[in-house]
C-alpha cells in the first residue's frame, strides 16, 4: 500500500523496496523540471543545442532522475524519512526513456533513540542499464 | 586544445545567501516530479503531521541558488561554459525537512578539483558543498555536488 508507515522493527537486510516506474520522459517533464529546479541549462530543452555540445541530443537533467529514485525511497519509508541520498548518475536518460528506481536495505542500526536503516539504490532503463545508482538512509519509527 | 581548469578556486567561499521557500515551489517541484506524496501537495495533511506543515522532497534544496551570483561568469573563472558540464554527483544529508515561509541560510564553498581522463577523454571534477541553516544558525541540510566538466 502507498504511504504505508513501514517500521523499523519489521525491516530486515535483504528486503527490496517496490520498484517505482517513472516515464517514458518526455519534452514537457524536462521543460516543467526546469522551471521547477530553475536548472535551464538547454542541453535539456533544445536539441541542436545539446547536438552542438557533443551530446548526441537532449537528455533529461540528472536531478530529475534523482528525484525519482527519491520518491522511490520516500514512498516506501514515507516523506520526510530521508537523512541521507548520495548518488552517481551513471548513464543519461534520454528522452522516451522509462526509468525504473529500486532499492535494496543493506543494514540497520540504532544510534540514541534513532534507528536508521541503510539502502542501496539505484535506477535502471527499459534496457536495464544502470543510470543513476547510490545509497539512501532513512530514519524510521520503532513499535 | 585541452581547456584548463582553474584550481585556484579549490577552497574558495562564495559569499552567503539567503533563500526564503515558497510553499508553491515545493509543490510545483514535486508535481515537475510526479511525486503526488500529500505531505508536499496538501496544506492539511501537512498540518496534521508531525511536521505541523508540509515539507520539501528530499532533493528540494538543488533549487537554492544566489539570485545575485552570475552563473557564466562562474564557469568562466573555472575555465569553461555551460555546454561543457555534465552533473557527475549528487548528495543530500538533511537533519530537518525544509519548510514553506523559512527563511535559510547557504553557505557555497568549493571543496576539490581534480582531473580524470575517463573513455570519453579527459575531465575535470568540481567539488562544491552548500550548507544550510535555519533562522538560528542551525545546520539543516548539506549538499555536495560533484560536476564534470568535459576539457
Amino acid at each position: 500500500m502507498k504511504y504505508a508507515r513501514v517500521y523499523f522493527d519489521d525491516v530486515k537486510v535483504g528486503d527490496e523496496l517496490p520498484p517505482l516506474v517513472k516515464g517514458p520522459v518526455q519534452q514537457i517533464q524536462l521543460t516543467r523540471y526546469a522551471g521547477a529546479s530553475g536548472d535551464f541549462n538547454p542541453i535539456h530543452q533544445d536539441d541542436e543545442f545539446a547536438r552542438a555540445a557533443g551530446m548526441g541530443g537532449v537528455f533529461a537533467h540528472g536531478m530529475l532522475s534523482m528525484g525519482f529514485v527519491g520518491q522511490a525511497v520516500t514512498d516506501w519509508s514515507g516523506a520526510g524519512a530521508v537523512r541521507k541520498l548520495g548518488v552517481r548518475f551513471a548513464a543519461l536518460v534520454r528522452l522516451k526513456d522509462v526509468v525504473t528506481c529500486r532499492g535494496r536495505v543493506i543494514g540497520k542500526s540504532s544510534k540514541d533513540d534513532v534507528n536508521l536503516v541503510e539502502l542501496e539504490v539505484w535506477a535502471e532503463n527499459q534496457r536495464s542499464e544502470k543510470v543513476v545508482t547510490g545509497r539512501a538512509t532513512v530514519v524510521l519509527p520503532s513499535r | 586544445m585541452a581547456i584548463e581548469i582553474n584550481k585556484s578556486l579549490i577552497g574558495k567561499e562564495y559569499p552567503p545567501y539567503a533563500v526564503t521557500v515558497e510553499r508553491g515551489k515545493i509543490k510545483e517541484f514535486a508535481r515537475a516530479l510526479g511525486d503526488a506524496n500529500p505531505l508536499y501537495l496538501d496544506d492539511r495533511v501537512g498540518g496534521a503531521s508531525e511536521w505541523g506543515d508540509i515539507i520539501a522532497p528530499p532533493t528540494f534544496s538543488i533549487t537554492f541558488r544566489d539570485e545575485n551570483a552570475d552563473t557564466g561568469a562562474f564557469l568562466r573563472e573555472l575555465g569553461t561554459d555551460i555546454s561543457r558540464i555534465l552533473h557527475g554527483e549528487q548528495e543530500f544529508e538533511i537533519f530537518r525537512p525544509l519548510q514553506p515561509g523559512l527563511t535559510y541560510l547557504c553557505r557555497p564553498k568549493i571543496v576539490d578539483i581534480y582531473e580524470k581522463t575517463g573513455r570519453s577523454g579527459p575531465m575535470a571534477f568540481v567539488v562544491r558543498e552548500t550548507s544550510i541553516a535555519d533562522g538560528s544558525n542551525e545546520i539543516v541540510a548539506t549538499m555536495r555536488g560533484v560536476t564534470v566538466v568535459r576539457l
